[in-house]
This record gives structure tokens, sequence and C-alpha cells, in this order.
């Protein structure tokens, strides 16, 4: 009874202060006016383009916030805004391709191992604080992924780490959908624990198995209905429409960018043989920690990695990582990103990239590994994760080399906006109104 | 492969068993180390940045290793036996091996399989005769990964979630085994007061201490017991000495023997409460994790009340109190600087703290906190450089500062003739990322640079 009147109190206690807080923060957050998408020149600073070189004392000139030039000297209008980057490093925002962040702890929905209509932007927090102190790491995208409980789990939300702005304005226009896969120990652990399916590895790829026939079927009817209805069948009932099925569905159309949490050797080749059974494409192993075993594979796929440099043996699977991984995978043709799965290592990117260097990867394919590479992984890599005209003016400026332990942000423009900057006092944000 | 780690692990846990009593505790400051003499060839190496630490960089120098010590430390001219075997390290930085002031090595193989896992015996939160030495498995395949990126040596510490979980171990990341590895047994004891002891999942599972109110008054009660105990044991000693020979006229035994005047039975031997004792003396000290202000408060009176011996751990979240902290002249290991700051704090209080700490003249030092990646212990110094930190005193704190505040610096913490050689080689800046180690030396002796994930790495990369 107790419990009851403390957790009443509680719930009472929450649901004022969320609407408290949205009486509040709404206004604040909305009345942001977005980027200013005004004539911004970086100057001075050793620029690290990733698919072109350095140029040192190189200039970039931002129009409308797209990267309209960049080289040892630009033209820009003379009323454009001066950024003096001499002395400093300049390259593109990070991109983190596995991310948790910013979802208040609604990452898995681990009630059926197959999830595909969950949609992470339902769970998106964009107030969360995770999103600032990842900005102030140089990161300016970020791929929010569904959970490895579930074999097929929700839909990925892409963001920009837009700070202060609101909802909206922060998730990444027209980029394509992402849906997420899981493999191994985590799904069999957490409904084998409940006594269900899966509760083994077999059980995990069946369960797969089933719900794409399952799509299949479903397609079928939709497919015979438009028949119907095209030659002119007025009597055709519309088979239910089931968000389930559609998403599943939407994976067998090609529609979905599949990114698949798996780590051990065996399950790579069974995940691609199970793409090639139902007709769908992989994108990405995420962690794939054994990738290096069967690089060959992976690469003859067309499938990128997304790992982390050296974390290894917090579980079984996870037993056989080791830090030259990314060098194994890359060297047999594998595209390689480093991603963080982490509030904390999302922060620091650019130290997993120099210690990446540390185990055999170039500074050219390190800087990649948290750019460009993320940025095809999460397929904007048109629009972002270079210094190239055209692209989106997504860019940190570093005070010393970022591929260190040591270098610290200055300052990060998304869309040619500045967001963070660490000359500022308090939180270092140009986008936030605290609430009081 | 996890059977053979199963058994050496048992095999481990038995010869420990074995060593039924604790080593007599050495006076803090001066620590015995208990080390084999490895009966090694003489090795020089030549023309390298020497950072000794404690007396300046030496510029294309000279160290001489001989029978697991530095025997010469010098320039160029400095004098190279004949037998020595010389090693070229020009253009390379030799420092000291580096201390890892708190790891879990040896405790865990597998993070998720509790089988492999022995860091936290949970059944009870006063636990101080618990020793990490009785789980400790030298045959770890942590322990190559960690070293052969410089690190030497290292506390083994049990899990935190105990406000008492245990006492430490100092090792060292080599020996023919645990026996050697284990160079000062019973170092410290952690008391953990973060509030992540609480038993408090829930109230229909509720289970003493349930608050921070809880635990400070358990813990309480567990120092004035083993007080108490004290007392016991020092009246019992005291009639011991004060004589026995005399016969008691009064009492007779069942024989109708007249009974000896002795000092009576013993007091029951407390393993727990004995385990407290080294402490409550101050000849040993107590690692103090606090994260939050009120925390630090609340387990300083604490320890005050005791008289105990405090090393300060992580003081995460307690910028508020930096004066404070430098007026009590203790020093803290800090860190993991990688924690999240809270929502009030600026991104990069917890960064800065190392730097801030030493500012107010702190004495610091850094830990892994990890087992598995207690090889990335260098760069967290090297991101508190980026935060403020210099790097002399941020290699310090890897070093001397760790093996003042352990109690083990006449042996370890810098270059200098007569400490032991435990000694890293790079191509660059030891706190650096993208630097590669060369050679690491443990008492004077090479380590080979492989490991399991070597192996592998040699298996695959073709």
């Amino acid at each position: 009874m107790a419990r009851r009147s403390y957790l009443y109190r509680v719930m009472l206690l929450t649901l004022f202060l969320a609407l408290s807080n949205l009486a509040i923060a709404q206004p604040s957050n909305t009345q942001q006016t977005p980027a200013f998408h005004n004539d911004v020149v970086i100057k001075g600073g050793t620029i690290l383009t990733v698919t072109h070189g350095k140029i040192e004392n190189g200039s970039i000139y931002i129009h409308d916030g797209k990267i309209a030039a960049v080289g040892q000297t630009v033209n820009a209008p003379a009323n454009a805004t001066v950024i003096d980057a001499t002395g400093k490093f300049v390259m593109p925002g990070i991109i983190d391709s596995h991310s948790h962040i910013a979802l208040d702890d609604d990452v898995n929905e681990a009630t059926s191992p197959i999830t595909p209509h969950m949609m992470m932007r339902d769970a998106f927090d964009y107030n969360d604080k995770a999103i600032y102190r990842a900005l102030a790491g140089g990161v300016t995208t970020s791929l929010l992924l569904h959970g490895s409980a579930n074999m097929i789990g929700g839909q990925a939300v892409v963001i920009k780490h837009k700070y202060g702005l609101g909802k909206e304005e922060m998730i990444f226009p027209g980029a394509p959908q992402s849906i997420k896969f899981a493999s191994g120990e985590n799904p069999k652990r957490v409904y084998g624990s409940k006594g269900g399916l899966p509760s083994t590895r077999m059980g995990n790829f069946e369960v797969m198995r089933a719900a794409f026939i399952e799509a299949r079927e479903y397609m079928h009817t939709w497919d015979e209905y438009d028949a119907k209805v095209k030659k002119g069948d007025k009597d055709a009932t519309a088979p239910k429409k089931d968000l389930k099925l559609e998403a599943l569905a939407d994976i067998l159309r090609g529609k979905l960018l599949v990114q698949i949490h798996c780590y051990r050797a065996d399950e790579f080749l069974t995940e691609i043989a199970l793409a090639h059974e139902f007709g769908y494409k992989i994108r990405a192993f995420h962690h794939a920690l054994e990738a290096y075993k069967v690089a060959d594979k992976i690469a003859a796929e067309g499938i990128a990695i997304a790992t982390w440099p050296d974390w290894w043996g917090f579980k079984y699977e996870g037993w056989d990582g080791i830090p030259w991984n990314a060098a194994i995978s890359l060297h047999n043709g594998v595209r390689v990103a480093l991603k963080s799965d982490s509030e904390d290592v999302t922060r620091r990117l650019n130290q997993e990239a120099g210690k990446i260097m540390h185990y055999g990867l170039t500074e050219e394919e390190a800087l990649k590994a948290i750019t460009l590479n993320p940025a095809w992984i999460i397929g904007v890599d048109n629009r972002v994760g270079s210094i190239d005209v055209g692209k989106d003016a997504d860019i940190s400026i570093w005070n010393s080399y970022p591929l260190s332990s040591a270098a610290l942000v200055d300052k990060v423009l998304i869309d040619g906006d500045v967001y963070f900057d660490r000359s500022l006092p308090r939180l270092g944000l140009t986008h936030y109104k605290e609430v009081q | 492969m996890l059977k053979k780690f199963i058994i050496a692990l048992a095999l481990v846990a038995t010869v420990a068993a074995q060593t039924k009593k604790p080593k007599p505790a050495p006076a803090a400051g001066d620590h015995k180390m208990n080390i084999a003499v490895a009966m090694n060839e003489t090795i020089a190496l030549k023309g390298g940045k020497l950072l000794t630490i404690t007396h300046g960089v030496i510029e294309n120098g000279v160290v001489v290793m001989q029978n697991g010590r530095i025997t010469a430390i010098g320039g160029a001219g400095t004098a190279i036996p004949s037998n020595a075997k010389v090693i070229d390290v020009t253009g390379m930085t030799v420092y000291p091996g580096l201390i890892d002031s708190e790891t879990h090595l040896g405790l865990t193989e597998i993070s998720a399989d509790r089988m492999t896992n022995d860091e936290l015996e949970a059944s009870d939160e006063i636990m101080p005769h618990m020793h990490v030495y009785d789980a400790f498995h030298a045959e770890t395949a942590l322990i190559p990964v960690t070293r052969i990126n410089g690190v030497t040596n290292a506390i083994v510490a049990p899990g935190g979630g105990d406000t008492l979980p245990g006492q430490d171990s100092f090792i060292q990341l080599a020996g023919a085994s645990a026996t050697e590895m284990l160079t000062v047994r019973d170092i410290a004891m952690p008391l953990n007061f973060t509030g992540a002891q609480r038993r408090n999942q829930s109230f229909e599972s509720a289970k003493y201490p349930f608050t921070r109110m809880g635990m400070a008054t358990q813990l309480r009660q567990a120092f004035i017991d083993a007080q108490d105990y004290d007392q016991k044991l020092i009246a019992y000693d005291k009639k011991k000495s004060a004589g026995g020979d005399e016969k008691d006229k009064d009492a007779k035994d069942k024989d109708g023997k007249e009974k000896e005047k002795g000092p009576g039975t013993p007091p029951k031997r407390d393993l727990k409460l004995e385990a407290l004792l080294p402490y409550l003396h101050g000849k040993k000290p107590v690692v103090l994790a606090v994260e939050q202000p009120n925390d630090l408060l609340t387990a300083l009176d604490l320890a005050n009340e005791f008289h105990l011996k405090v090393i300060l751990n992580h003081v995460t979240h307690s910028a508020s109190l930096l004066d404070k902290i430098a007026a009590t002249g203790l020093p803290v290991i800090v860190g993991p600087i990688y924690e999240q700051p809270k929502d009030d704090e600026r991104y990069d209080a917890v960064f800065s703290m190392p730097a801030q700490l030493a500012k107010r003249g702190v004495k610091i030092a850094f830990a892994s906190y990890d087992a598995h990646n207690s090889r990335n212990l260098p760069y967290a110094a090297g991101y508190a450089v980026g935060f403020g930190l210099s790097p002399e005193e941020a290699l310090k704190a890897l070093t001397i500062n760790p093996a003042q505040i352990w109690g083990v610096d006449k042996d370890l913490g810098s270059l200098e003739v007569g400490k032991m050689a435990n000694i890293a080689v790079a191509n660059g800046d030891p706190l650096d990322v993208k630097t590669d180690v060369k050679h690491v030396f443990i008492q004077g002796q090479e380590i080979p640079l492989v490991n399991r994930q070597t192996e592998l790495r040699d298996q695959y990369w073709k």
C-alpha cells in the first residue's frame, strides 16, 4: 500500500514535471531561428578533407549551409563571416553510425524478437544532453539505432546534433531509413531467459525466416489485390494493413538499409545466406569483432563494418575481438567505420581513430572511419563526411591534430552555422536557452 | 579455451588457499615487495630519450639493467658493461613502466560469463576479509594484452558493489606464477561510498542497507565491532603477559586439580574484524571511493571518526570541493575521466578534474578501472592533458605518484639506479594514442610483445 502511494506520488510528480517542462522548454526551443545560412569563411587552418588530402593554411567558403569552395584560397564575398582557424585543424564533422543516445532508455522493445515496425523517431528525446556532449566532441551526425534484444528491431532515426533546436530541426532531412537486426547472444538471452523462442542461434534464425515467409505471403496478397484493382475488379477487398508485415515487406523490397549487430564469423555467413535466400541486401555488420576471420567474404558482398578499435572480452562472442580487426578487414576490401555504441565513446571518436592508426590504419583510412565510411553506412555520404564542394557544411575545428589523445574541439558547425564554441562560457552552446 | 581457464583458475585458487596467513603489514610507504630476483642477462638501452620522471629528461641516454634492477643511467657517455646486450633505441622514448591504480586484472575473463568472474562477493556489504589474491588468476589472457602497452604494475581491486568489498593487492604484470606476480598482498582496502552500494532495487526486495544512512551506520558498526575486538585482543595479551604461573586457589577444574590462572580463553578469532585492524591502526590506507560532494563529506567524516589513513578515489562530481580536497592533503586516484558529467555540469567538468586537482597541488594518480582495456591507461592521462594537465604531471600520475601513494616508490615509479628495471620503450609520446610501444621490460627481462590477440592477428593477417 505504502509502495503504491509512493509510486502514485512519483507518477504525479513526473507528470507534473513533464508538463511544466513542456510548458517552459517548448517555446524556447521552437522560437529558435534555424541555421542562419550566412556566408562563412573558415581561414588559415590545416584542412583534412578526407577525400583529397590535407590542405595546409587552407580556406573553406560556406554559402547557404553548403560548402561552396575549398582550397588554398577561395573567393568569398567581403561581408562573409570569418572564422580564423590559424594554427588549428579543420575536418568534417564526425559521424557516429551506431548510437543509442537521446532515446531515454527506450532502446529495446524487448517483448518480441521481431519488431521492425518500431520507429526510434517516436522515442527520440531531442533535449538529451548527450547530444550536446557528443557535439562538443565534434560529432555532427548520428544514427540512433534500436537495441540488440530483437532479431529484427526497429527503424533508426538519423540526427544532426543541432542542440538547442526543436525535434524536427534535428532530424537529418532526406536520410534513408535504416533498420536494426541483431544476432547471437543478446536475442537468445533476452527470450531464452523468459523460457521462450529464441533461446539458441537456431531459434534466432528460425524466427527471422518465419517472419520473412509471412511477409512474402502478405506481399503476395497485396499484389493479388492490386492486380485485381488494376483489372477493374470493383469487388476486390483490400487485405488488412499490418504495420509489422509492412515493415518486413519494406526490407524485402529493398527500401531499408539493413544494419546487423553481429559478432561471430559463422554468423556473418549465416546472415549473408539468409539475405540471399530472401533477396535483401545488408548494409553493414555492427560490432563485427570477428570480421577479420571472413573479411574477404564480407567484402565480396559489399557489406561495411561498424566496429570499435579495441573492445573485447565483455562476453563470449566478443572473446576473439582483436584491435587489428579494422586493419585486416580493410586490407581485404571491407569498408570500415569506427562507431561508439556508447554515450562516452561518442564524445571522443577522434581518439578512437588515432588509436586505430596504432593498429595498422593510415591517417586517411582512420579519418574515413569516423567520417565518410559511417556516412556511407547511414546512406548520407553524398551529403556529409568530407570537405567537398556541394556537401553540407558540417565541420569540426580542433585546437591541435585531431587524431590524438589530447586534441580538443574548438568549434562545430552544422549546415554552416556554429552550434558549439568552446570559448563561450557556461555550456559553450550557441542555440540553447537554459530552462530556469 | 574457457575450460582451460577454469582449470587454471581452480589451480590458482587451490594454491592460494594454502597461503592461510596474510603477510604482516609493512609500514605504508615502505613496502617490501615480494620479488624473486631474476638472474637474467645484462641489457643496455642506448640512444633513447629518457623520461626519468624524478631527475629530468636525458636526451640520447643510456640505461643499464642487471639482475632485475637499473644499475646505471645517464648520458651517451655512460659506461656499458662489456657483457651487456645492447639494444639501440635511438629516436625512441624510454620511461618507467606504467602503474595502473585500479584494475580487476586476474579477477575476470569474460565479463558476461559469471563463472569466469571473481570480482565481488556480493552476499554481504562488509567483506574486508576477502583477499583478491585468493582469486587472482595469474594465467589470465588479459595481462599479456595489458602489459604490451607499457603497463607493468597494477592495483587489483575487488568490484565496487560493496561498501567494504575486500582488500587490494599490488601486482607485477609478469612472473612465473601468482606468487611472483602478487608483489604486495592486502596493500589497501577500498571503502566505497557512492550510493551504488545501496541494496535498493525496490521496496519489495528491500535489504539493509537500503539508503546511505544504512551504509554509513553499517560501516560505523563494523568499525566499532572491530575496535571492541581489538580491545579484547589487547586485554587478553595483557593478561597473558602479566604471567600465568600462579595457581588459582579458588578455581578447580573438573578433575579437582587447581586451575592455572592464565589469561583465559583467547577471543574467538573473527576474520572479518581482524581484517579491519591494520586499517583502524592506520598501518594501511583505505581507498575512499566517492563521487558526489555529499558523499565525499560523509565518507571523510567517517574516516576521521576512526582515524583511517585515506587515499581518495574518483571524486568525479565533486568539482565544488576542489579546494577542500586540496586542504586535506590526501592523494586522489582520479577518474574514470570518461564518466558522464551531470546534466548541469559543463561537458568537460569530469575531463578536467585531473588538471584542476593537480593545479591545487593534489597528488593524483590515474587508473583504468578496467581489466580488458587497462592497456588504454595512458590515453586517459593524455586526454587529461588536452583538458589542462601538464604532460609532465600526467606522466607522474602514471609512475612516481602512484608508486608513492602505494608505498612502493623505493622500487618503482622512476628511472633511477637501484630501482626495479620495469621500463617501456615507445616510438613517441607515451600518452598519445598513435604511439607504438616497442619494448617492455619487467624486472630487467624483456617481455615478448605477444598475446592471444597478436596470435589471432598473425593467424589471419595474410
